[in-house]
């Protein structure tokens, strides 16, 4: 069927042919290449994939002895009050040393205006981020994964104006923004992570409000980790105790700092009336979360640490100490 | 014997044995039989999957058989092997142009500038391949001609002839809509001779744009040539063979070296590029429209939300799919799966799965149930869409006893249609059917006073979630047929983290982390 | 090829055929012949694990899932009592959270002290479980998906119990005692379950034995005696068991009525059967007993029912009718007082009577005559 070649090869010249004939060639040899390299030979299981995922370091400080662990300060605003108890612990330079990059969780959880306490108060992370930047930090990030809309949560809880005024780096929670997390914890296994301050940051500092919870009974510290995880959080509330007691885990802050100036008390943790809120004019900080939430339950709420779970498990754990007394703990007024 | 002989033989050939796999793919003759191996063969397939998965899918490699003769001879698929093309020459022949007068079939099958839409649509489906949304089953001619075979053809036929094809009729959603599209493709011929493959296929782009490089092709010899055209007379391709062969359009069907008078035309290695247009002819600005339409696709489709939170409860994926949007990367709505399904339950999508979803399969619990010791439809499909799992991984025994079942949703109950729960009568055929150990359906006594004063006991169905498959046997056998008391939605699916229901316990992988540290 | 002038317009065909497109021809067909015997090989051979589990994959349902009952038992212990049965609607969502511990408790009714203990005076056989005692509420527990049979029947409830055989230290014997509201009743539920290859018994009127078995009814029970194998020395004390049931457990016949006036000549053993409603598919058809007879030669069907004369003057004439719309019918003249009829419908004959406050007759007859004259010959008396 063919035409024999009549001069040259296939009638054209030797040149020709071995550019037309290579380049069928090479195509020829390259999608074999290509489709044996690219070949999956063997199926998978969809869902039952090998999970890998990031491991957070510890921001926490050396334990010291002689210092306080605890801080306690009563007072009638926000600033004075917070610089008296950071200042009880020995002061923000024990945290913060020249040229950080301070990461600064608040609790942005909902759209509420700073009055009903369903969030951080925009005068205590005024307060935490100047004494950061006194501490001669570099540069302060501000981050957190609300349940409502992000933009409206920091807007109306006032934490975006702190932000503009203190030149603090807002980071929103954005898609890309988020890596996969693995942990040893209870429950708490492989979760998706809002994983891009803690690519800068060299300390974290934990600034969260005091409220009643509908499911846990109270969000202080502990909870507001919340935050820093993305994906389907709802399923949290099926354990929610063991997830609870899992952030303190996962997250090893440098410090963290109760606010109770103002404490929800019913209605938890949304709120909605000024009538949920009661005036308590304390603010506690220190380097365990769990002894800081104990004091919290059990002082600043008022109940009965007992039913409080997710302490319990944390401290049976090992992650903190729940009786707060035993700490070193200094209390002070502003 | 002529070559066109041979030709004609081998569409022969390939012709019965495609309606032989489409017969044979059925529990009962499937043995071992390759029934998805057209589809495996199908160049466009293996590739616009490599695109977008990066890999290629276990008998996707065979596609290299077909990929590097036409690399040698061009497009010998088109008028040896493919099955949809042969149909579309027979009833072209038969019913079009294929027995008019010969000056206006010479006519009929010159090239024409409309042949260059088939590139546009390959254009368009491999730019949204790019971007992940798998498009070409919708017109590739293999996909095409088994979801037709599957959906409307054998059903008909069955609805016809009773027993041909099934033991219990097989009933597909849309099948009407699949059917009557085959068929205005086929009436089409009567316009255009071959319109499919002239105008439409996205597999004949791809392999005309191969077939550029092809090493051998129809030349014609000017000197001897008269110019009388009628080497177009029986031309398949509309490939102009009295002038610059368009090489990309050949079918490699050798009937104009039959027609040529004077022998002009002959099958030649590497002729002389000066007598051929070697390339598609298609303007570039056109080629950008076309893969903006692809873009466009893909960005309107996927807006939705169909394959992200916005999914709808219905898209309840075979066992052994992948994740959503992986599964629109691999799925090319052969319907194969569909075809093997031994319950009728698998059934073609229409917008369920949003516009990139279309024909895809999903469970329609109405029509039929997932099978549990079953794993037929990853068995026929051919880009791992569904993979090929074996039963011991769908049903979590054996070595995959630690990471548990694959689930496909989850079964929920609607009191006010349940019998026990609002009609004071006795039933959970959910609870005998449901065939978990243990059971996912149990239930709790009651005894109630009923309506004439007489105390009744009932046993009230419910679901343990950490249980349920969504197999949605429960949903086929409840009495309440037109819509049952207890239903399977997609939440719960272990192919996708974001839909999962429970923390652990339906979260199987949380399990598997616990019985681990256990040992 | 380059022999033909390009002048000359060749034939219509081609002929001349290259020697290379006849060999490029033939290995085409080869390849095809190829990959149709490739497809064959592998349609031939193929992994049965494609199509069903291997069974040793099955070791790892080897161990029992703990806490997940299947049925959860109601919460209260006693529903026999018409007031204990109570609890209408959903349970209050405090009680579901307990229900976990109750089902994994024994059923509180298999406890119940109301049973009084099975003692049977037979010697050879020693109980081996304490009698159980099941309610309507329950019943399903012992015996699944025939209670609601049982309960059709107006079942009062069950008492149970399993023997040893001191003989045979293997073979044991278990004996069901249903108690039924009335004779009728357990009559009924007796003859629903009749093994129609039965061997009668001669201790009671209503009775068989059927493989390891012995079933049969006195007074308002029905007593199943069931033996584990069929060793002569289980198999005899099993039936002094049966026998010994059938003398401690009180007859009663009233309401069966209907059941004596089956004449016995002709009567094939053990065919009668109650029908509690809807005999025959007629809803007019109500308590009615029938049998099978051998009359002249050939089977016969009869069937009687007592009620009260109207209703059954007036059960006559709705059968009449349901014949007339359906078939042709003839009126006879009386026999001995009664009013008949003979119907031809669906291709089988029918002779239907009424005499004051009883009905019935012969039904499903291929042969007129003798549908006819066996109903002549019962109101004549003829047939005891």
């Amino acid at each position: 069927m063919t035409d024999g070649p009549t001069g040259g090869i296939a009638g054209i010249s030797r040149r020709e042919f071995m550019a037309r004939a290579g380049a069928t060639a090479a195509l020829i040899g390259g999608s074999v290449a290509g489709g044996i390299s690219l070949w999956q030979r063997k199926h998978f299981v969809p869902g039952f994939q090998e999970e890998r995922g990031l491991q957070l370091p510890s921001f926490a400080l050396a334990q010291d002895k002689a210092l306080p662990s605890m801080a306690i300060a009563h007072g009638t605003d926000h600033d004075s009050t917070i610089r008296a108890a950071i200042g009880a612990l020995g002061g923000m330079g024990r945290f913060i040393q020249k040229g950080d990059v301070v990461m600064i969780k608040p609790n942005v959880a909902f759209d509420r205006p700073p009055a009903l306490t369903a969030t951080t108060h925009p005068d205590a992370l005024r307060a935490v981020a100047r004494l950061v930047r006194e501490a001669g930090a570099s540069k302060i990030l501000v981050a957190d994964n609300p349940i409502n809309s992000p933009a409206g949560c920091f807007l109306k809880s006032g934490l975006r104006d702190v932000a503009n005024e203190l030149n603090l780096d807002l980071l929103y929670p954005e898609a890309g923004r988020f890596s996969p997390l693995e942990l040893d914890g209870e429950i708490l296994r492989h979760w998706t992570f809002f994983h891009e301050p803690f690519k800068r940051a060299t300390k974290v500092i934990g600034v969260a409000p005091c409220k009643d919870h509908n499911l846990c009974h109270a969000s202080m510290t502990m909870k507001n980790w919340y935050g820093l995880l993305g994906g389907r959080r709802n399923q949290f509330h099926q354990h929610i105790h063991s997830i609870v007691s899992d952030f303190a885990l996962m997250m090893k802050p440098t410090l963290v700092v109760l606010d109770g100036m103002n404490v929800l008390m019913k209605n938890g943790p949304t709120g909605g009336r000024l009538s949920d809120v009661k005036r308590v004019g304390t603010v506690v900080a220190g380097t365990d979360m769990v002894a800081v939430d104990s004091y919290g339950y059990s002082n600043l709420m008022g109940r009965d640490l007992a039913e409080l779970t997710y302490i319990h498990k944390a401290h049976d754990r090992g992650l903190g100490n729940k009786n707060w007394k035993d700490a070193n703990f200094k209390e002070t007024h502003a | 014997m002529k070559i066109r002989n041979a030709r004609r033989i081998s569409q022969g050939f390939f012709f019965t044995l495609f309606l032989f796999f489409a017969v044979v793919s059925d529990l009962r003759y499937m043995k071992g039989y390759p029934i998805s191996l057209f589809l495996e063969l199908d160049p466009l397939v293996a590739v616009a999957t490599a695109i977008t998965t990066h890999s290629v899918y276990k008998g996707l490699l065979w596609s290299l058989v077909l990929l590097v003769p036409t690399l040698l001879l061009g497009r010998i698929f088109c008028n040896w092997i493919c099955p949809y093309g042969t149909l579309h020459q027979i009833t072209g022949w038969l019913f079009g142009k294929g027995r008019a007068e010969e000056r206006e079939r010479i006519e009929a099958n010159r090239y024409r500038s409309i042949y260059q839409v088939k590139y546009l649509i390959l254009i368009g489906m491999i730019a949204a391949a790019f971007f992940g949304s798998l498009q070409i089953g919708l017109l590739d001619p293999i996909c095409l001609f088994h979801r037709s075979m599957t959906t409307a053809i054998l059903p008909g036929l069955n609805l016809a002839f009773p027993s041909t094809f099934y033991v219990r009729q097989y009933f597909h959603v849309g099948a009407w809509v699949i059917g009557f599209l085959l068929l205005a493709l086929v009436a089409m011929n009567i316009v255009i001779p071959r319109f499919f493959c002239r105008v439409l296929c996205p597999l004949g782009a791809f392999l005309g744009a191969t077939s550029k490089f092809s090493l051998w092709r129809i030349d014609r010899d000017p000197h001897k040539c008269i110019d009388c055209d009628l080497c177009l007379k029986n031309c398949e391709g509309a490939s102009d063979p009295h002038t610059q062969l368009r090489k990309s359009e050949c079918f490699v069907c050798f009937n104009c070296i039959e027609d040529c008078p004077t022998d002009a035309i002959s099958f030649k290695l590497l002729p002389d590029l000066q007598r051929e247009i070697s390339a598609p002819a298609v303007p570039a600005r056109r080629a950008v429209v076309g893969g903006l339409l692809g873009a466009a696709f893909f960005g309107f489709g996927r807006a939705s939300g169909a394959s992200d939170r916005n999914y709808e409860k219905k898209v309840i994926r075979p066992p052994g799919s992948v994740e959503e949007k992986e599964f629109l990367e691999r799925c090319i709505k052969c319907d194969q799966c569909i075809r093997v399904c031994p319950t009728n339950v698998l059934q073609p999508s229409f917008l369920e799965a949003g516009l990139e979803g279309i024909w895809t399969p999903i469970l329609n619990m109405k029509l039929g149930y997932c099978e549990l010791n079953c794993t037929l439809c990853g068995q026929a499909c051919p880009t791992g869409a569904i993979q090929r799992i074996t039963i011991e991984e769908k049903t979590g025994v054996g070595a995959a006893a630690e990471q548990g079942p694959v689930r496909l949703g989850t079964a929920f109950y609607d009191h006010g249609r349940c019998l026990p729960w609002s009609m004071e009568t006795p039933c959970v055929v959910c609870e005998e059917v449901c065939p978990t150990s243990p059971k996912a359906i149990y239930s709790r006594e009651v005894t109630i006073t009923r309506r004439d004063g007489k105390p009744i006991t009932l046993r009230r169905p419910y679901v343990d979630p950490s249980l349920c498959i969504g197999c949605g046997i429960c949903e086929h056998e409840c009495p309440v047929t037109d819509e049952a008391a207890i239903r399977v939605t997609a939440i719960g699916e272990t192919r996708s983290r974001d839909r999962r229901l429970l923390m652990d316990g339906g979260n199987t992988g949380a399990v598997r982390d616990l019985s681990r540290r256990e040992r | 090829m380059t022999a033909i002038s390009t002048a000359t317009k060749k034939p219509f065909k081609r002929t001349a055929v290259p020697r290379v497109e006849r060999i490029a021809s033939v290995v085409v067909l080869v390849l095809l012949a190829g990959v149709a015997a490739a497809v064959w090989q592998v349609g031939r051979h193929y992994d049965p694990g494609r199509y069903a589990l291997r069974i040793d994959a099955l070791k790892s349902t080897a161990t029992a899932v703990e806490g997940k009952a299947s049925t959860l038992q109601a919460e209260s212990a006693d529903h026999s009592g018409p007031g204990g049965a109570l609890a209408a609607g959903p349970r209050p969502a405090e009680d579901e959270e307990t229900m976990g511990h109750e089902a994994n408790a024994a059923p509180a009714a298999t406890k119940s002290p109301a049973a009084e203990p099975m003692e049977p005076a037979v010697a050879g056989v020693s109980p081996m479980s304490p009698t159980e005692s099941y309610n309507p509420d329950n019943l399903y527990e012992k015996i699944d998906g025939r209670a609601p049979a049982y309960l059709g029947f107006n079942c009062l409830g069950l008492r149970c119990r399993s023997f040893a055989v001191a003989a045979a230290p293997d073979s044991y014997i278990d004996v069901f005692e249903f108690a039924h509201d009335t004779p009728v009743n357990a009559f009924g539920m007796f003859a629903l379950e009749r093994d129609p290859d039965g061997k009668a018994l001669g201790f009671v009127t209503d009775g068989y034995a059927s493989g390891v078995g012995f079933y049969f009814r006195q007074g308002t029970h029905y007593v199943q005696v069931i033996a584990s194998d069929e060793k002569p020395q289980t198999l005899a004390l099993a039936r002094a068991l049966a026998e010994e049931r059938a003398r401690a457990l009180p007859a009663a016949d009233e309401s069966l009525g209907a059941r004596r006036r089956l004449p016995a000549a002709g009567l094939v053993a053990d065919s009668v059967a109650y029908v509690k409603e809807n005999a025959q598919g007629q809803a007019f058809l109500k308590d009615v007993f029938q049998a099978t007879y051998e009359f002249e030669g050939k089977k016969v069907s009869f069937f009687v029912m007592v009620a009260k004369p109207g209703e059954a003057t007036a059960a006559w004439a709705s059968y009449r009718t349901f014949c007339e719309r359906f078939g042709k019918v003839t009126v006879l003249p009386p026999v001995a007082g009664a009013q008949l009829f003979q119907a031809e419908t669906f291709g089988s004959w029918k002779t239907i009577y009424q005499k004051d406050g009883e009905m019935g007759g012969t039904f499903d007859a291929d042969d007129p005559g003798k549908a006819r004259g066996f109903v002549e010959n019962y109101l004549g008396g003829q047939l005891k």
